[in-house]
């Protein structure tokens, strides 16, 4: 600490701070308009000049200056206000001040200033510029007339996104912020650069002229697309979310965000949400009332057993996925399940039999604080996207070593020294494997393995995973598998980070447990910034598995749809998944869904699933209730409701409440009280309440009883003269909810299929060609996107399209072997 | 009683009676003469018109500082990317012509008229649209 004078207070400030910093934490407001706390300093408007005696009275920015011993700094003498107008003045004078028609205005840091400065004649007189404005993506409008070249998108586009879509071009007078060749702007539509814009530059086109920022109400909430769990704030008028907006002191990530949560709210006030209740009637769909609803399920559920059974997507709360194991029980059922049965066996089955409970032992905040981030799979970045801002940010600002195993490259690649390890798909399991038994033989075990249960029985079954072994099947060479074992197993501190979820099959409970088996192995766990992190799907996927939405005496949810195709399930709930599309093998999905008596979807949309149903209840979305969700880190956070519920519409608490009562059992009123039961009994959530929650969230502890589990690495098959089909995630999509987001559908509206340059030209494949993709399961249309990023030999497909659903020839393989024809 | 008490006001007072019935009345035979109205009157809206289209650019800025709440601005965005209003309404109802919407107007395009007459029969005839708002040539 230091101590130092500003504006005749003595304060004092930590060693590293700046001027700006330390006159912040003081309460002592110093203007700026280039500086963003998450950005390193720039130091280009000169708003934030002070004057420090020790320099003779020179004026210098607060925002770059580092404190020192004994400073005495004013930041408002008459000199400096002067120089301070004129700052604002030679800005003005370009600037074509048409805030009547700027979206930013009522929200706009040189308004504010201007204001605050009283400037309102300007001493000098220029041409206005005259930059053409590029409206020619969807979402992001660039005005560069406005632009007061603060550089803050350029910066945050590189040090947080990394994508470096943005910079200064040309010079003098001239300088403006374009793209490549000042073309127009094609990124990954984070929108970041918007959120940090402090005047009219660039704007959300979704929001455009929609309403005034003074006239939206802020409602805090938490993101519901994925298990990141980042916080939000939508933007709130006429009970209609309009836009979201940045707030840079909220959540672990600052206010960032990404093209999903930012530009993907519009499903929620979506024309095409259903309104009413839905009944079948003559084989049709018609509307029909709550009551007659409510009344057919129930009647369909009353002592129906094990005939019963439900599927739940993990974007529901908590509190509903307890009021839906409620339900279930009450109906004399316990076959209940959510994301495909398989998309979670890496905590339920992995994690819980490795280290006694089903979820991850590391945190998103360890990334930055490691010293070595091991990503299974590039995709980490795409269906996670900012737990991937963390990794960028940690490779570049902390200087983490970063290995990659992936079967292609992506954007994780391209961060400074990023190694790739490009393997053959679905040989993930065996090179991990393979990587213990490198620290196993070259004796880079931590002392502490040896100790836990089942190390004797590991080290045998390693045996036959010498990097010399397995490198043939994976692709990878001998020393490379042992170069990275040696890094990860040397690093202080080491963190493996792999996303789990219905398009990963490959990750599986024994991938998990190597992973497991690896840290425990170099004695990773239990130390900050190290051990292991499974990035689980949806937005409540870890809620689902704490909530024990699955148990081991009912069925899962691949076991439920065999049930229904031999008839011993005849009655079947579905809340909010759209198994039609997202779950694999679409021919017996839609088959198993046909031979059922009785299909009761709730949705906020007529989705595939929801249109072969009997019954179709009508939901609202995350920004209608009260909950929590439980983020992949164990975070539990608390939303309530932004808007009132629409139409008719009723959440998923309101109708299992409703049910159980029909079927004679007790159901819990509000929310809370649901909560109150889940912090007694849920292991880790002890002590959690509403209020202990807060804007901030609560960690659930992780008690870890570490043991060994020898994994089961399936043995890779491959078929000549064939393509390896991997599925995955697209970074615009997260499931199938975000298809009724406007913004990502207007960035990847369709799937597509990926394949790499060596392939398409042997194929003589051209881009956007329509290719038939053909599997031993069917074959499909997609078009084509030829990319470096894939090695040759493999394609990939993202899962989330109704419109071309790739399940027609996947079947839930991690490696689906296909031919392509134009 | 003091007699002079009683009548002397009452005297001053038919004088100043008696002298109005020699001036000119100032009672105004409506609807057959018509009042004059000051420049400065604040009756019905009028929105400017420039280029043939309504100056107003949807800023919000009227129905912000509004009193009574009674403007309704829908923006819209036109061809050229350009800000328009595509709905401004004005409820006289509940109107109280207190001018704050001519002076928040950042770009002239509202004004107030000597318009008066706004009795109506039914409620929402009392609602401006933007299209009888537009000022007449
Ligand atoms: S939207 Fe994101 S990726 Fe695109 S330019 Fe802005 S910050 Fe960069
Ligand atoms: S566009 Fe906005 S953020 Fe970028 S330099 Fe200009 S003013 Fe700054
Ligand atoms: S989709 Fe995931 S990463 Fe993106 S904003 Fe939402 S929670 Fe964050
Ligand atoms: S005159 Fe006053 S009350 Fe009437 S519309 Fe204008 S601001 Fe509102
Ligand atoms: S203040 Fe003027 S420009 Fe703005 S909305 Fe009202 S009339 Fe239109
Ligand atoms: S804020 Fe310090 S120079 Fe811009």
């Amino acid at each position: 600490m230091v101590n130092l004078t500003i504006d005749d207070k003595q304060v004092t400030a930590p060693k590293t701070a700046t001027i700006y910093e330390a006159a912040k934490l003081n309460g002592i407001n110093i203007p700026i308009l280039c500086h963003d706390k998450k950005l390193k300093p720039f130091g280009a408007c000169r708003m934030c000049l002070v004057e420090v005696e020790q320099m003779k009275g020179r004026q210098i920015p607060a925002c770059t200056t580092p404190v020192t011993e004994g400073m005495i700094i004013r930041t408002s003498t008459p000199d400096i206000v002067k120089a301070r107008k004129m700052v604002l003045e030679l800005l003005l004078l370009n600037h074509p001040i048409d805030c009547p028609v700027c979206d930013k205005a009522g929200d706009c840091d040189l308004q504010n200033l201007t204001y605050e400065y009283k400037v309102n004649a300007n001493r000098f007189t220029d041409e206005k510029f005259h930059h053409e404005i590029d409206y020619n993506n969807p979402l992001i409008e660039r005005d560069m007339n406005r632009c007061v070249l603060c550089g803050k998108c350029a910066r945050i586009c590189d040090e947080i996104v990394s994508f470096g879509a943005l910079t200064f071009i040309s010079r003098g007078i001239e300088t403006k912020i374009g793209c490549e060749f000042d073309e127009a702007l094609n990124c990954e539509f984070c929108g970041s650069c918007v959120s940090v814009c402090p005047v009219g530059s660039l704007l959300a086109r979704p929001f455009k002229f929609k309403a005034r920022f003074w006239s939206l109400t802020k409602q805090k909430t938490i993101c519901g697309y994925c298990g990141t769990g980042c916080n939000l704030t939508l933007g709130v008028k006429d009970n209609k979310v309009l836009t979201t907006i940045y707030d840079e002191n909220q959540g672990f990530h600052n206010g960032q965000l990404c093209c999903r949560g930012r530009f993907g709210y519009q499903f929620i006030n979506s024309e095409k949400r259903l309104t009413k209740p839905l009944v079948r009637k003559n084989g049709n769909l018609v509307e029909a009332g709550w009551d007659e609803a409510l009344d057919l399920v129930a009647a369909r559920l009353k002592g129906a057993g094990a005939a019963a059974a439900a599927i739940a997507t993990a974007r529901l709360t908590n509190e509903e996925l307890v009021l839906f194991k409620q339900l279930m029980e009450t109906a004399g059922s316990n076959n209940y399940d959510h994301s495909a049965g398989y998309a979670h066996a890496a905590l339920t089955e992995g994690f819980a039999s490795s280290f006694g409970v089903a979820a991850s032992p590391s945190s998103i905040l360890d990334i930055q604080k490691s010293e070595l981030l091991l990503v299974i799979k590039t995709d980490a970045y795409e269906t996670h996207p900012v737990v991937g801002f963390e990794i960028n940010m940690a490779v570049k600002n902390k200087g983490v070593l970063l290995k990659i195993l992936s079967d292609k490259s992506g954007k994780l690649s391209k961060l400074p020294d990023a190694k790739t390890l490009i393997h053959t798909p679905g040989t993930e399991t065996t090179i991990i494997n393979s990587l213990a038994k490198v620290i196993l033989d070259n004796k880079l075990a931590d002392a502490s393995a040896a100790l836990i249960p089942g190390y004797d029985e590991l080290e045998k079954a390693l045996a036959d995973f010498t990097p010399e072994a397995v490198s043939a099947q994976c692709g990878l060479s001998a020393v490379e598998i042992k170069q990275l074992a040696s890094a990860y197993a040397k690093a202080d501190k080491a963190l493996i980070i792999f996303p789990v979820g219905q398009a990963y099959p490959g990750h599986t409970a024994a991938l998990a447990n190597a992973i497991a088996n690896l840290a425990l192995l170099a004695g990773k766990l239990g130390k900050e910034g190290s051990g292991v992190l499974c990035l689980s799907e949806k937005n409540n996927s870890q809620g689902a598995v704490d909530m024990g939405f699955q148990t081991a005496d009912g069925l899962n949810a691949n076991q439920i749809l065999d049930g229904c195709a031999s008839k011993t399930i005849k009655t079947l709930l579905i809340a909010g998944e759209n198994p039609m599309v997202s779950y694999p093998d679409h021919a017996k999905v839609a088959a198993a869904l046909d031979r059922l008596e009785f299909l009761v979807v709730s949705e906020i949309f007529l989705t595939e699933t929801a249109a072969m149903a009997d019954v179709v209840l009508p939901v609202c979305s995350f920004a209608e209730k009260e909950g929590t969700f439980t983020a992949t880190d164990r975070r539990v956070q608390h939303i309530k409701p932004a808007i009132k519920k629409t139409a008719q519409s009723r959440s998923d608490f309101e109708i299992l409440g409703a049910l159980i009562k029909k079927l004679g059992g007790i159901a819990p009123t509000a929310p809370a009280s649901v909560f109150a039961e889940i912090a007694s009994s849920v292991p880790g959530y002890a002590g959690m309440s509403y209020v202990s929650l807060g804007e901030e969230g609560q960690f659930a502890t992780v008690a870890v009883k570490p043991a060994f589990v020898v994994p089961q690495a399936p043995l890779a098959k491959s078929e000549t003269g064939k393509l390896a089909l991997v599925i995955g995630s697209a970074l615009y999509h997260n499931g199938t909810l975000s298809q009724y987001g406007e913004g990502p559908m207007h960035v990847c509206p369709e799937g597509y299929v990926e394949l790499s340059r060596a392939d398409a030209a042997a194929l003589n494949f051209a881009e956007n060609d329509l290719l038939t993709v053909s599997s031993a399961g069917g074959s499909m249309v997609l078009k084509a996107r030829i990319s470096s990023r894939i090695p040759q030999g493999v394609v990939f497909a993202p899962y989330h399209f109704g419109s071309n659903p790739v399940n027609q020839i996947w079947n839930g393989a991690a490696v689906t072997w296909v031919t392509l024809t134009k | 009683m003091n007699p002079i008490n009683t009548f002397v006001p009452i005297i001053q007072g038919l004088k100043i009676t008696l002298g109005h019935l020699f001036k000119k009345p100032v009672t105004l035979q409506y609807p057959d003469e018509r009042p004059k109205v000051a420049a400065r009157f604040r009756g019905l809206h009028a929105l400017n018109v420039s280029h043939n289209k309504a100056k107003c650019v949807a800023c919000y800025l009227c129905p912000t500082v509004c009193p009574a709440k009674c403007i309704t601005v829908e923006a819209g965005e036109d061809a050229s990317h350009d800000k328009f209003a595509a709905v401004y309404e004005i409820d006289m109802l509940r109107c109280i012509f207190c001018g704050y919407c001519v002076e928040a107007c950042p770009v002239d395009a509202i004004r107030m008229t000597g318009e008066f007459e706004l009795a109506n029969y039914n409620r929402k005839d009392f609602v401006y649209s933007k299209e009888r708002l537009l000022e007449k040539k």
